[in-house]
């Protein structure tokens, strides 16, 4: 933040060998500060299957990895789905099948190693399986399906036998390379409706593939994003979280702008006291109000509506009201007295000298009040019941929870579109943040 | 007199949103949950005056009792932790070197992010089969069983615990006697730096090679877990051996509480500007380090704003609500479940108002007890400009 860099604190520069530290100390701090950030973003960015591994390397922890395979002439992004272990006695083929008959009367297409390594995968997602399998489709016969070559007779897990043509051998790979089924994987399968795998979907190209004709890929699903932000519903929500905040931040702004000049420079009997007791109030914490207050808006009848999250904010908030009015304090009175000569009314006054004077002090005021009611949860969570009332946050652990916390890479690109916009603001407004945050501990 | 009453009018009429506050949605519900804490309550009914039945029965409320220990031992270590890091923090950021600006932005950006989103993102971080944190933590775990592992025997079964190689571990405390040695005070400090710095850091390396591996041989249990914590499932304590230690599941809060920590460390920042330089000038001619400096000027400056953060600290952690409710609804065992919480549910789920209200004003009275506390501590230790 650069206007707080004048000062010479500590006199000297120091030598470089407590510079030294002091940078080791910094930087510590601020990979521990800046990581959780990088890792939000970075697995946001991630197909899903990458966040239920555990990262074998650091760089994996970050960056979502994946195969590439040719399948069909044509190299493409693949999923590993199973490993398979051909021996010499049992040997596998690919077969086409001559007649169409229920993909689940085959193999469950996922081996025990395939739940183990890709838990996510859910087991409704398996009612594909009854997709049926055409003549011409291409199917693994392994050593429950087996197929004989001599006959031509692929025998089904189900016990039907039907006639198949052989379409090629699976060798044995040499000493420490696997032989795995690998299925396209496509950047839309992110979504956890499509379960971030090919699930088995028979529509998909397949091969078997030894693992050392695979490539390592990084793989980068900006397409995370559109889903995520689909999924919390997020134009609806934040359109609802803009027109809290717009009415919050311009009651809040207002309000203390007029109630703070009554403090600062209207004198009457009381004053004092009023604003005694409003800096105690400071002290009473939420929860104590939250019950009554509650009890009071059911019984208006507001509960399950936006009034109670912005209604009380038209009447001020005494720390902002403290705030202005010690800036109020510090303006030159003399003008003050010389608007009041040249006839002004009070209101004018505020208007036409005050306002324009503690502009900065107002932006402070509007610019924090907009991040708290941004960021707020509590509120929302009492009082709105109806999902199409939901604001960003509440519709986030509305997601969170739904799923059980499962969809990572959604729940990051949600989280991440939902803070973005106040590291925007703050790197937009860094002036009029430094000089609140000054005043803020100012009161101390 | 007319004049008065007009100039009273004049007043009031500029109050009076504040005064509409101040009674609908402060004075009233204040005074409103003190009559409701002793009553019975029942949804859609009239209050009913019950005398003090509902504080007789949050004495012996047992999930009541857990969550007032969980915010006091919550608060125990993030207040003092919370103060200590950002305190050292606003020093570091305030000391003269490149990059300044960079830092303090990094260090202020996590305050900007919602907390839904701190919590969902930690729970992440805290995921104790993929979460970066239990990455980062095996690894540097390792680092230092192998380091240590040079030394010492880490595994209990058997043998000697220390190694020949640990009589290199005297290496560190010579090297700083040598290099603290009253023989080298006498002469310009900035002349043998580098062998300091040198000295220092073996001593540093020494010091954690040893603690880490009394550590191992006190702790064997607790430190096998270290290196893979389940965090917000785990509900036993750490170190297991102290009865009143935060679970994990607690710490994991505390750690995720630091991260935001940056907020204070700017406010001690800008008060650290504002203190005059000329009595480090003063200082320097005196001859004085760097942490005379800090303990004779700094802190006695800032102490009005030390006092200030603690107090937010006090008021902000007994009402810690979102981040529990949203990775861990209070589990595991009740080991993260914050009063405020314990309120909440009272209050909206189980519809308990008039229990919810007490709990609320014995959380009240308990902040007022604390902030008043600090204040009569802080009476001779703060020391106000001007005064």
């Amino acid at each position: 933040m650069p206007d707080v860099e004048q000062a010479e604190i500590y006199g000297r520069r120091p030598p470089w060998y407590l510079r030294l530290p002091a940078h080791l100390l910094l930087a510590a701090g601020g990979v521990f500060f800046l990581l959780p950030l990088v890792w939000m973003v970075a697995t946001s960015l991630k197909p899903l299957d990458q966040t239920m591994r555990y990262p074998d390397s650091l760089q994996s922890a970050f960056l979502g990895e994946g195969w590439k395979a040719e399948i069909g002439g044509k190299t493409c992004d693949v999923v590993l789905e199973r490993r398979v272990a051909p021996a010499p006695d049992r040997p596998f083929f690919i077969v086409q099948p001559k007649a169409p008959f229920a993909a689940g009367e085959m193999t469950h297409p996922f081996g025990k190693d395939v739940w183990d390594r890709y838990p996510v995968f859910n087991k409704q997602e398996l009612v594909r399986m009854n997709a049926t399998v055409e003549p011409g489709m291409n199917v693994l016969a392994d050593d429950v399906n087996r197929f004989d070559p001599a006959a031509g007779i692929l025998r089904l897990q189900s016990g039907r036998a039907l006639s198949a043509t052989l379409v090629r051998h699976i060798d044995p790979v040499a000493e420490g390379d696997e032989l795995w089924v690998v299925r396209e994987w496509r950047a839309e399968d992110t979504d956890t409706k499509e379960v971030g795998s090919t699930g088995g979907d028979v529509t998909r190209a397949w091969d078997v593939v030894a693992k050392s004709q695979l490539q390592k890929t990084v793989r980068v699903i900006p397409e995370n994003y559109p889903v995520a932000l689909r999924r919390v519903h997020f134009v609806r929500c934040l359109l609802n979280t803009l027109f809290l905040c717009t009415l919050v931040v311009l009651g809040v702004t207002i309000s203390s702008m007029v109630i703070a000049y009554g403090f600062a420079f209207l004198e009457f009997k009381g004053r004092d006291l009023i604003f005694g007791i409003t800096l105690a109030t400071m002290m009473i914490p939420f929860p104590v109000t939250m019950i009554p207050v509650y009890l009071l808006y059911r019984d208006f009848g507001w509960v399950g509506t936006f009034k109670p999250l912005w209604v009380a904010s038209w009447c001020g908030s005494a720390f902002f009201i403290f705030l202005l009015r010690q800036f109020y304090l510090g303006l030159p009175k003399d003008l003050l007295d010389a608007a009041r000569i040249d006839g002004c009314t009070e209101l004018e006054i505020l208007w036409l000298v005050i306002v324009p004077l503690s502009r900065p002090a107002i932006a402070m005021i509007a610019l924090f009040t907009f991040l708290g009611t941004w960021k707020d949860f509590l509120g929302p969570l009492i009082y709105l019941n109806h999902e199409a009332q939901f604001t960003l946050s509440l519709s986030l652990q509305a997601f969170a929870s739904e799923h059980g916390g499962t969809p990572w890479h959604l729940l990051m690109a949600a989280s991440t579109v939902f803070s973005l916009p106040l590291i925007v603001l703050f790197f937009c407004t860094m002036r009029t943040f430094i000089r609140g945050i000054a005043m803020t501990g100012v009161k101390g | 007199m007319k004049a008065e009453l007009r100039r009273a009018i004049t007043g009031y009429a500029f109050i009076l949103p504040w005064l509409v506050a101040l009674v609908v949605f402060i004075g009233y519900p204040f005074f409103a949950a003190f009559y409701f804490s002793f009553c019975d309550f029942p949804p859609l009914l009239k209050p009913m005056f019950i005398g003090t039945e509902n504080y007789r029965q949050l004495v012996i409320d047992p999930v009541f009792r857990r969550s007032l220990a969980v915010t006091l031992i919550y608060a125990a270590f993030a207040i003092p932790f919370g103060v200590f890091v950002a305190l050292s923090l606003a020093l570091l950021l305030s000391a003269r070197i490149r990059g300044q600006t960079f830092y303090r932005v990094v260090f202020y950006l996590p305050h900007l992010v919602p907390s839904v989103v701190v919590a969902l993102l930690w729970m992440w971080i805290f995921n104790p089969k993929f979460g970066i944190f239990n990455v980062v933590l095996g690894l540097l775990m390792r680092v230092a069983d192998a380091w240590t592992g040079l030394f010492f025997r880490l595994s209990a079964d058997g043998g000697p615990l220390v190694h020949p190689a640990a009589v290199l571990l005297l290496v560190g405390p010579v090297a700083a006697l040598l290099a603290y040695g009253p023989w080298l005070k006498t002469s310009a400090s900035t002349r043998h730096g580098g062998f300091r710095f040198a000295a220092a850091t073996v001593l540093a390396l020494t010091v954690l090679t040893v603690a880490f591996a009394v550590l191992c041989w006190l702790l064997p249990e607790d430190m096998r877990k270290l290196h893979s914590p389940g965090w917000l499932a785990d509900g036993t304590s750490f170190p297991s051996v102290v009865k009143f230690a935060p679970s994990w599941a607690l710490w994991a809060i505390i750690v995720m509480g630091m991260w935001s920590v940056g907020q204070m460390a700017i406010i001690y920042l800008a008060k650290l500007q504002d203190v005059p330089v000329q009595l480090y000038e003063a200082a320097d001619i005196d001859g004085a380090s760097w942490w005379d400096k800090t303990r004779h000027i700094t802190l006695p400056m800032i102490s009005p704003v030390i006092l200030f953060n603690v107090v937010m600290a006090i008021i902000g952690t007994f009402q810690v609500f979102t981040e529990p409710y949203i990775m861990t609804r209070g589990g595991p065992e009740d080991k993260t479940r914050f009063v405020a919480m314990f309120i909440y549910d009272q209050a909206f789920q189980y519809q308990n108002v008039g229990y919810a209200s007490a709990v609320a004003w014995f959380l009240f009275l308990l902040i007022v007890g604390l902030t008043m506390l600090a204040f009569q501590i802080s009476k001779r230790h703060v020391y106000y400009a001007g005064r």
